[in-house]
C-alpha cells in the first residue's frame, strides 16, 4: 500500500440542495483520496453523487446547490475556504476535469489551436508563438497525428476520440497533479474508448498524475483502474484496491451489481441477478442504510433499518466497507 | 416471477396547478383579469349610473356618492363609462384571440408538419403579412370596412393569424423529430392523426403565451383606433374612446384621460404577467421533474 | 396477407437490403449520397433473438427501421411470415403493426408526455379498431406482465423512473400481442441494475408468449446475453453472424475478433493479462467508404495476410493490403444460413495463435 500523501484529498464532503421538505443532501459526507500515479474510480448509478462529488470539489455546483461542509484537500490548500479568484487559478493548474461529452465541451465557431492557447494562456504569460508551439506539443502528447495541421481545424472536423484527446490535451496544459475524467468514453465506441483510456494511463505513469476515473462501467474499472470506491445515495459504500473489492466485494450493493451485469463469458442463458426496486430519490433516505429497502442482506433487518452504517475497514485497513455485515460477505453468496 | 410489479415509492401525483399556485408573477396576473371579467360581465348591475346619460348641468363634477369618479364634459358619470369599456374590451381581446388561435394554429401546425412545397408556400405568404406593421394593417382594414367593433377586431385578428401561425411553425418543428412522434408512426398512426392527437397538444404551452400578448395589444389596438376615431363609434363607452373625449379638457381635468389610461395599463400588465407565468410554468415543469433525476 | 406460413418459413426474411441517404438532396449531401444499409441479409425465426451489434455507422438502427417500414428501403426485399411487405405503403403498411412493434432507446422522450401511461398503452388498440371491452382487458394484463401496477394508470410518464418508463414502452410494443418485436437499444440509457430486471423481464416474455426479438445495441455484453444469434454490422454490412456462443468463443472475422478484445470485463484479473488488438484509425464515415471490403484501412488481418507468400498485395494509405481485400467484396455464400463471415481469408489463422499485440500507429482511415 502506498504510504505517498495524498494528490487529493476529500474529507467528510456534503453539498446539499434546496428540497420541498427540507435540503437534501446530494453529496452525503464523502470522504476518499488519490494518490499521485495512481487511478481511483469512481463508480456509481443515478442519484450515487458521484459526478457532484467532484464538482463540488472544484466549486462548480450552481445555485442553488451548496458546499455545507468538508473539506478539499489539493497541495495543502483547502478548497472549500478559497475565494471565486483563487479557485479559478487552481482549475485548470493543479486540477483539471474532462467532461463526458466531447462534442459540447468545444466551442464550435473556434478553431482547436485557439482553444488550447487560450487554455495555456489563462495561468501562464506566454507569448502566442511560444503557445502555439506548446499546444502542438500537446496534441503530440495526446498522439494526435499531423498535429501542427490539424492545429487550425475546427472541432466539427475532429471525430468523437479526437475531441476528447483534444480536450485532454487542454485538461493537462499546466501539467496538473490531479485529473478527474467524469464519464469520458460514455459517448464513444468501444474501439475509442480503449484508445482513450490508454492514454490516461500513460498520463499517469510518465507524469506521475493522480487520475479519477468517474464511470458506471465496472470493466473499465477492472482493466485500467488501481483503486475503487463505490458510491450508493450520495455515500461511498465500498472503497479498496480493484483486485480486492472485485475478488471479495465487501458490499452487497458492489456484490449485486457485480452479478447483475452481463458478462462475455458467463455461460449463455444464465439469468441475471437483478436488484429490486430502484436507487432512492436524493436525499429521501433518513435513518439507517441507504440500499436496505434493495439489500438481499438487510432488508428488514433493524440493524439496517435504524443504524447508520459508516465506512469502516472490512477487510485489512486498505479496504473499506459501509454495511453492518461487510465481513460476514462471501463471494458465492446466492442472491434472493 | 422475474419481474414483480414495482413498488410506488413515488411522490404523490404531481398536480400541474400547484407550481402555477406558486408563481407570484402568474397569479396576480390571474387575479386582476378575473376581477376585470367579473366586471365587465357584471356591468349592468354594478355602473352606479348609465354611460351615455347625459347632464349638461353636472359637467366635470367632482366625485361624489352618485358620481363616484366625477363627470366628463357631458355630464356622464365616468366610472360607469370605464365600467361598460371594459366589456368592450374584454369582447376584442376574446374575440382576437379565438380568431388569431384557431387559424393561426391551424395554419403554423401544417405547415411545420408537412414541410416541403406545403411550408415554402406558408412561410412567404406569412412573411409578406408579417412585414406590415400590424397597426398600419389595421388601419387599412378599418378604413376599407368602416368603422365599428367588428372591424377592430377583424383587422386586428388579420395581423395576428401570422404571428401565432409562425411561432406554432417553430414549435412543431421542434416536436417533429422526438421520439415519442417516431413511436406514434410505429404503431401505425396516420400523420392526420398525430398532428391532432400528439402534435398540437404539445405545442401549446408557447402558443397561449402568445395568446395573451395578442390579447393585450387587442386592446391597445382598440384603444389606439378609438382614439383615432376609427374604432368603435361614440357614443358607445370604450377606453379609446374615453381618452379621446377627455384630450380637449387635459390641462383642467387630467383625471378623465389618465383613468382610462390607467385602466388600460393594468390590464395589459396583468396580460403580461399571466403570459409570463404560463410560460414559466408550462414547459419547464417537465425540465424540472426530469432534472431532479438527473442529479 | 393473413396466409399461415409453412413451419420451415422463417417469420422475417430480409434480402439485399439497401438503404441510401442523401440522394437528390444536393444541400444535405453536397451530392454526395450515404448508403447507411449496404446490402443486408438474413433471416428470423419464429421465437428467437437476433442481436444486432455494431458501433456508430454500422447501420443497425437504420436497419431496424427499415423492418418496421419506418423508413423506406432503396432497394432489397423483406418478407414477413412469407409475404413480401417491401413495397406496402400507407394504409397496408400501417396495418402490419398489429404484427410486429418497436421498442425505442429513449425512455424519456419515447412517451408522449402529456397523455396517461394508461392512455399510451392503449393507444395502439384504438388505433388499430379494437373494441372498448377487449381494450381494457388486454391493457390491463399487458401492465402486469411488465411488472407496473395497473392502478397507476392515470400517472403521467415524468411521475416514473426510467426503468419504469421503459416498461411502459415495453407495454405499448406488446399490447397488440405481436410476432415480432425490434428493440433499439432498449437498455442503454438505463442503470445497469435496472438493465438487469429489463433484460430478465425481456426473457420471461420471449419463453411465455414465443415471441421473436430483432434485439439491436452496441454493448456486446448485453446482446450475448438475450439472443439465441448475433450479427455483428460494420459500416452498413453484417461483418460475422452466427449462433451466440460460436461468435463470442470462437469468432472468425477480424472485427469481431477486435470489438471482443476491446470489450473490458469487469474481472481485473482476467482483464490484465488479456491479449489487446488495437485498431488501426477510427471508424471511417459511411459517406466516404472504402472499396472492396469496408474494413480493410483497419484490419490487423489484412497485414498478416499480406505478408503471407503468394498473395498479391498493393499499397493502400501507407499499408501493404492484399489485393482482393482493395478491390472485392467479401462474398456470403449462405446470407440466410446460420453462420455469415464476410472475409477473403476468413479461415486464415492469425498470428498463428492468439491475436498478438501489435504497434499503435493512429493513423486516421
Amino acid at each position: 500500500m502506498s504510504t505517498k500523501p495524498y494528490a487529493l484529498e476529500i474529507r467528510r464532503l456534503r453539498t446539499v440542495f434546496p428540497g420541498p421538505t427540507g435540503p437534501l443532501s446530494i453529496v452525503d459526507d464523502v470522504t476518499l483520496g488519490v494518490r499521485p500515479g495512481e487511478m481511483l474510480a469512481v463508480v456509481g448509478e443515478s442519484g450515487s453523487g458521484k459526478s457532484m462529488t467532484f464538482l463540488s470539489a472544484l466549486g462548480l455546483v450552481s445555485a442553488p446547490g451548496r458546499v455545507e461542509s468538508g473539506q478539499v484537500l489539493v497541495g495543502g490548500r483547502d478548497l472549500v475556504k478559497l475565494s471565486a479568484a483563487e479557485l479559478q487559478a487552481i482549475r485548470g493548474q493543479s486540477i483539471s476535469m474532462i467532461f463526458q461529452d466531447p462534442l459540447s465541451g468545444l466551442n464550435p465557431v473556434f478553431t482547436v489551436g485557439q482553444q488550447i492557447t487560450e487554455v495555456l494562456r489563462a495561468h501562464r504569460r506566454t507569448g502566442r508563438a511560444e503557445a502555439r508551439r506548446e499546444a502542438i506539443r500537446l496534441l503530440e502528447r495526446v498522439q494526435i497525428p499531423d498535429a501542427h495541421r490539424r492545429l487550425d481545424d475546427y472541432p466539427h472536423q475532429f471525430s468523437g476520440g479526437m475531441r476528447q484527446r483534444v480536450l485532454t490535451a487542454m485538461a493537462i496544459a499546466h501539467s496538473p497533479q490531479v485529473l478527474i475524467a467524469d464519464e469520458p468514453t460514455t459517448a464513444l465506441d468501444v474501439t475509442v474508448q480503449a484508445q482513450v483510456l490508454e492514454l490516461l494511463d500513460t498520463l499517469r505513469r510518465e507524469a506521475g498524475m493522480a487520475i479519477v476515473l468517474i464511470t458506471h462501467d465496472m470493466g473499465i474499472v477492472a482493466r485500467h483502474a488501481d483503486r475503487v470506491a463505490v458510491m450508493y445515495a450520495g455515500r461511498v459504500v465500498e472503497e479498496g484496491a480493484v483486485t480486492d473489492v472485485f475478488a471479495q466485494p465487501r458490499h452487497p450493493y458492489t456484490l449485486s451489481l457485480l452479478r447483475s451485469i452481463p458478462q462475455l463469458d458467463a455461460p449463455v442463458g444464465a439469468e441475471l441477478m437483478a436488484i429490486r426496486g430502484q436507487p432512492p430519490l436524493p436525499g429521501t433516505v433518513r435513518q439507517g442504510c441507504p440500499f436496505e429497502a434493495r439489500c438481499y442482506l438487510g432488508a428488514g433487518r433493524p440493524a439496517c433499518r435504524e443504524g447508520r452504517p459508516e465506512l469502516a475497514p472490512a477487510a485489512g485497513p486498505a479496504h473499506l466497507s459501509a454495511c453492518h455485515f461487510a465481513e460476514t460477505l462471501h463471494v458465492q453468496e446466492a442472491i434472493a | 416471477m422475474a419481474a414483480e410489479p414495482e413498488p410506488v415509492a413515488l411522490p404523490a401525483p404531481q398536480r400541474r396547478l400547484a407550481p402555477m399556485l406558486a408563481h407570484s408573477g402568474l397569479v396576480t396576473g390571474a387575479v386582476i383579469l378575473v376581477l376585470l371579467a367579473l366586471v365587465a360581465l357584471l356591468a349592468p348591475w354594478l355602473a352606479p349610473n348609465s354611460p351615455d346619460k347625459t347632464d349638461l348641468m353636472r359637467a366635470f363634477a367632482a366625485p361624489s356618492w352618485a358620481f363616484p369618479l366625477g363627470t366628463d364634459q357631458f355630464g356622464r358619470c365616468l366610472l360607469s363609462r370605464l365600467i361598460w369599456g371594459a366589456r368592450v374590451s374584454l369582447e376584442v381581446a376574446v374575440a382576437v384571440v379565438a380568431l388569431s388561435l384557431s387559424i393561426g394554429t391551424v395554419l403554423g401546425a401544417l405547415a411545420g408538419y408537412l414541410g416541403g412545397v406545403v411550408e415554402r408556400v406558408f412561410t412567404g405568404l406569412n412573411d409578406v403579412l408579417l412585414a406590415f406593421p400590424g397597426f398600419l394593417l389595421a388601419l387599412a382594414i378599418v378604413a376599407a370596412r368602416g368603422s365599428s367593433l367588428e372591424s377592430v377586431v377583424l383587422a386586428v385578428s388579420i395581423a395576428y393569424v401570422p404571428r401565432v401561425a409562425v411561432v406554432m411553425r417553430a414549435v412543431v418543428l421542434t416536436i417533429k423529430p422526438r421520439a415519442f412522434i417516431e413511436a406514434s408512426h410505429a404503431i401505425g398512426m396516420s400523420d392526420l392523426r398525430i398532428l391532432l392527437r400528439h402534435v398540437i397538444p404539445n405545442a401549446f404551452p408557447p402558443v397561449i403565451v402568445v395568446a395573451t400578448v395578442s390579447a393585450a395589444t387587442a386592446i391597445l389596438a382598440e384603444a389606439g383606433l378609438s382614439f383615432l376615431g376609427l374604432g368603435v363609434q361614440p357614443p358607445t363607452a370604450t377606453w379609446g374612446n374615453i381618452i379621446a373625449d377627455g384630450q380637449t379638457s387635459i390641462v383642467e381635468h387630467p383625471f378623465i384621460s389618465i383613468a382610462a389610461g390607467l385602466c388600460i395599463a393594468v390590464t395589459v400588465i396583468a396580460l403580461n404577467l399571466l403570459g409570463d407565468g404560463l410560460r414559466d410554468t408550462l414547459d419547464p415543469q417537465m425540465r424540472r421533474q426530469t432534472g431532479l433525476k438527473a442529479l | 396477407m393473413n396466409a399461415v406460413p409453412d413451419a420451415g418459413t422463417p417469420l422475417l426474411k430480409v434480402s439485399n437490403l439497401v438503404k441510401t441517404f442523401g440522394q437528390g438532396n444536393a444541400l444535405l449531401s453536397r451530392g454526395r449520397s450515404v448508403r447507411a444499409v449496404d446490402g443486408v441479409s438474413f433471416s428470423l425465426n419464429a421465437g428467437e433473438t437476433l442481436g444486432l451489434v455494431g458501433e456508430t455507422g454500422s447501420g443497425k438502427s437504420t436497419l431496424g427501421r427499415l423492418v418496421l417500414k419506418l423508413l423506406e428501403p432503396s432497394s432489397g426485399t423483406i418478407e414477413f411470415a412469407g409475404t413480401d411487405i417491401t413495397a406496402l405503403k400507407g394504409r397496408q403498411a400501417r396495418a402490419l403493426r398489429a404484427r410486429m412493434q418497436m421498442v425505442f432507446q429513449d425512455p424519456y422522450g419515447s412517451l408522449d408526455p402529456r397523455m396517461t401511461i394508461r392512455d399510451l398503452i392503449r393507444e395502439p388498440m384504438v388505433v388499430q379498431g379494437c373494441g372498448g371491452d377487449e381494450i381494457t382487458a388486454r391493457v390491463e394484463a399487458t401492465m402486469r406482465q411488465v411488472g407496473i401496477d395497473p392502478r397507476l394508470g392515470s400517472r403521467y410518464p415524468h411521475e416514473f423512473s426510467g426503468g419504469q418508463r421503459q416498461r411502459i414502452g415495453i407495454a405499448r410494443a406488446l399490447v397488440l400481442d405481436p410476432k415480432l418485436l425490434i428493440l433499439d437499444e432498449p437498455v442503454s440509457a438505463l442503470d445497469v441494475s435496472i438493465q438487469a430486471q429489463i433484460l430478465n423481464l425481456l426473457r420471461e416474455i420471449q419463453r411465455r408468449t414465443g415471441i421473436a426479438y430483432l434485439f439491436i445495441a452496441h454493448d456486446l455484453a448485453v446482446v450475448r446475453h438475450v439472443s439465441h444469434r448475433v450479427a455483428v454490422m460494420y459500416l452498413g454490412r453484417i461483418a460475422e453472424m452466427a449462433p451466440g456462443r460460436l461468435l463470442y468463443d470462437s469468432p472468425r472475422h477480424p472485427y469481431t475478433k477486435s470489438l471482443l478484445s476491446a470489450v473490458p470485463v469487469p474481472d481485473p484479473v482476467k482483464e490484465r493479462a488479456k491479449q489487446r488488438i488495437v485498431l488501426h484509425g477510427e471508424i471511417g464515415s459511411a459517406a466516404s467508404m472504402p472499396t472492396g471490403c469496408s474494413f480493410h484501412p483497419r484490419c490487423f488481418r489484412a497485414r498478416l495476410v499480406a505478408g503471407q507468400p503468394g498473395v498479391p498485395v498493393e499499397s493502400c494509405g501507407g499499408a501493404i493490403l492484399p489485393s482482393a481485400c482493395i478491390h472485392a467484396v467479401p462474398a456470403i455464400a449462405t446470407p440466410h444460413g446460420e453462420q455469415v463471415v464476410a472475409c477473403h481469408f476468413a479461415h486464415f489463422s492469425d498470428a498463428v495463435e492468439a491475436p498478438r499485440r501489435l504497434e499503435r500507429l493512429p493513423e486516421t482511415a
